[in-house]
């Protein structure tokens, strides 16, 4: 067991951390510092989600939003790299996107949201393509900033040793970028989840932001929380399972990495 | 031009030839006034609602009426305060933090599991609760523009911080540098170019966060112009504050593009 901890720590150490979290919590509430009202309680928000997930509640709320969330994640990513690699590709490529890109970086996406309700119609496609929106440019730019920041030394040795510039974008500068490419992956997964819970808080039947917008509303702390919980659960699985392939990934860096 | 290059050889040396020269400019702008003019005409030939879709000129039209009536510096400027407090506060603990746990093993082990966490929920949803701590107004607004942006920028320092070049690190240690000054000067140059790539990513956060919150809450502001326009279906008019707040995004991540650019052209290049 101390071995396994030991060759391992990350989980148990995060287990520990959320933990004492938990712990904190449900005492600042017992205790009476702070107001159930305002943060509800772990113990509170358990029951809550066992009642959701007796009446059903919780799993059509979930698969609603894992649906939305996934099919515009796999758009971002099919879309934002293809066009992160065309763009690292060639200079002109990546000067025509350009603008479009840094538009789309630094302008508030949900401010467009009204104008897709009136393309779409309220609901499912709507959300699907905030999810995408949210989710295409960390890709895009992490592509992009990858291969073209690959370790000029590695780049030289390659040229040196003949290789051609198939040979070194598939061989130098993918492998080189996989650490920025899965950064990316990881700011996507953060983004779709955060589109998809924004548009569904403006409009949704289903869904957890719906269930979150509609508890809101009633200020009922305690069932949002529940919703908040379980989309937590989503993003930590999925930033979990993306630093494990990261590390798989990055394994064959040698020397002290830090 | 061959009659040219070959009578002048040396005037080839020290001019390329203009397009050569402003190649960015010239072919971002093109591809943008390429977009502006298939929009206008797909409107105006019916090819789209022009209802639904709006136009360039009628958006410049409506910018006309809006910057003469509308408020519209005081709702810019409502929006830029809940944003510059928001960010210089999230500027001020996300790039130590990140640092920290960038360097420290101990520190990511357990304090990056629970911020991992807040980071990949939708902080957007908090801001209901938000509401009821700090009330309606500039300090939920501000604390929301916090959330969004402290995250991206923490993430990226700790990145750049581990992806040091462990060759540095290395000759540093040779050279016989102490804990202190590998930090301070290998790790923290090192891992700049990636602490401007996250304050990149988190003025677009922070940009964002504003607007929600004020699309949500608020009695002012940008956000509450577009969402007012937005469900009066007025597409012209929420379009001129979406293009407005955007432009002040575009700003700033430009800016902080050329500090990068400068601070990257340090490092040897391939």
């Amino acid at each position: 067991m101390i071995a396994l901890i030991r060759r391992r720590p990350a989980p148990f150490c995060a287990l520990i951390s959320f933990a004492v979290i938990l712990l904190v919590w449900q005492m600042a509430v017992d205790f009476g510092f702070v107001k159930a009202f305002f943060i509800s309680s772990p113990s509170r928000v358990a029951f809550e989600l066992v009642r959701q997930a007796k009446s059903g509640e919780l799993l059509t709320n979930l698969s609603v939003t894992l649906y939305e969330f996934i099919v515009g994640l796999v758009f971002a990513v099919v879309i934002g790299g293809f066009l992160g690699l065309m763009a690292s590709w060639s200079e002109t490529i990546q000067h025509i996107l350009d603008p479009f890109i840094w538009f789309k970086y630094s302008s508030p996406t949900i401010a467009f949201y009204p104008m897709f309700v009136a393309w779409l119609g309220l609901g499912e496609p709507t959300i699907i393509v905030m999810a995408f929106l949210f989710a295409v440019t960390p890709i895009y730019a992490n592509t992009l900033s990858g291969i073209k920041n690959t370790d000029p030394d590695l780049i030289r040795a390659a040229v040196a040793f003949g290789a051609r510039r198939h040979d070194l974008f598939f061989k130098v500068s993918l492998p080189g970028s996989a650490p920025l490419l899965i950064a990316g992956l990881r700011l996507a997964v953060g983004r779709a989840l955060t589109g998809v819970v924004a548009a569904e808080l403006f409009g949704a039947a289903a869904g957890l932001g719906f269930s979150m917008s509609y508890y809101g509303q009633k200020l009922r702390t305690t069932e949002m929380m529940a919703s908040l919980v379980v989309i937590m659960i989503l993003g930590v699985i999925f930033t979990q399972g993306l630093g494990a392939l990261e590390a798989r990934v990055d394994r064959w860096r040698t020397g002290p990495v830090r | 031009m061959t009659a040219l290059t070959s009578t002048a050889p040396v005037a080839r040396i020290h001019r390329e030839p203009f397009f050569k020269r402003h190649h960015r400019p010239i072919v971002s702008t093109l591809s943008v006034l390429c977009f502006l003019l298939l929009w206008e005409v797909a409107a105006m030939q019916g090819w789209v609602n022009a209802r639904f879709t709006s136009q360039p000129t009628q958006v410049y039209k409506a910018a006309l009426v809006i910057f003469a009536k509308d408020d519209f510096a005081w709702h810019c400027g409502v929006s830029f305060v809940s944003f510059a407090l928001g960010f210089a506060m999230a500027l001020a603990v996300s790039i130590p933090l990140g640092l920290y746990l960038g360097v420290s093993r101990r520190g990511r082990l357990f304090i990056e599991p629970p911020l991992m966490a807040l980071y990949t929920a939708p902080r957007i949803v908090l801001l209901p609760i938000l509401i009821v701590w700090l009330g309606i107004g500039l300090g939920s607004k501000v604390a929301i523009v916090f959330l969004g942006a402290v995250f991206p920028i923490m993430v990226n320092t700790m990145a750049g911080v581990r992806g040091a070049d462990h060759r540095l690190l290395t000759a540093a240690r040779a050279f016989g540098a102490t804990r202190m000054d590998i930090f301070l000067k290998v790790l923290v140059p090192g891992s700049l170019p990636a602490i401007l790539m996250g304050v990149r990513l988190g003025v677009g956060r922070g940009v964002l966060s504003v607007v929600v919150g004020e699309m949500f809450v608020s009695e002012a502001g940008i956000g509450h112009q577009i969402m007012t326009y937005g469900q009066a279906m007025q597409f012209n008019n929420l379009l001129v504050y979406a293009f407005t707040i955007s432009l002040f995004g575009y700003g700033l991540t430009v800016a902080v593009r050329m500090l990068e650019d400068r601070i990257r052209s340090w490092r040897p290049s391939a």
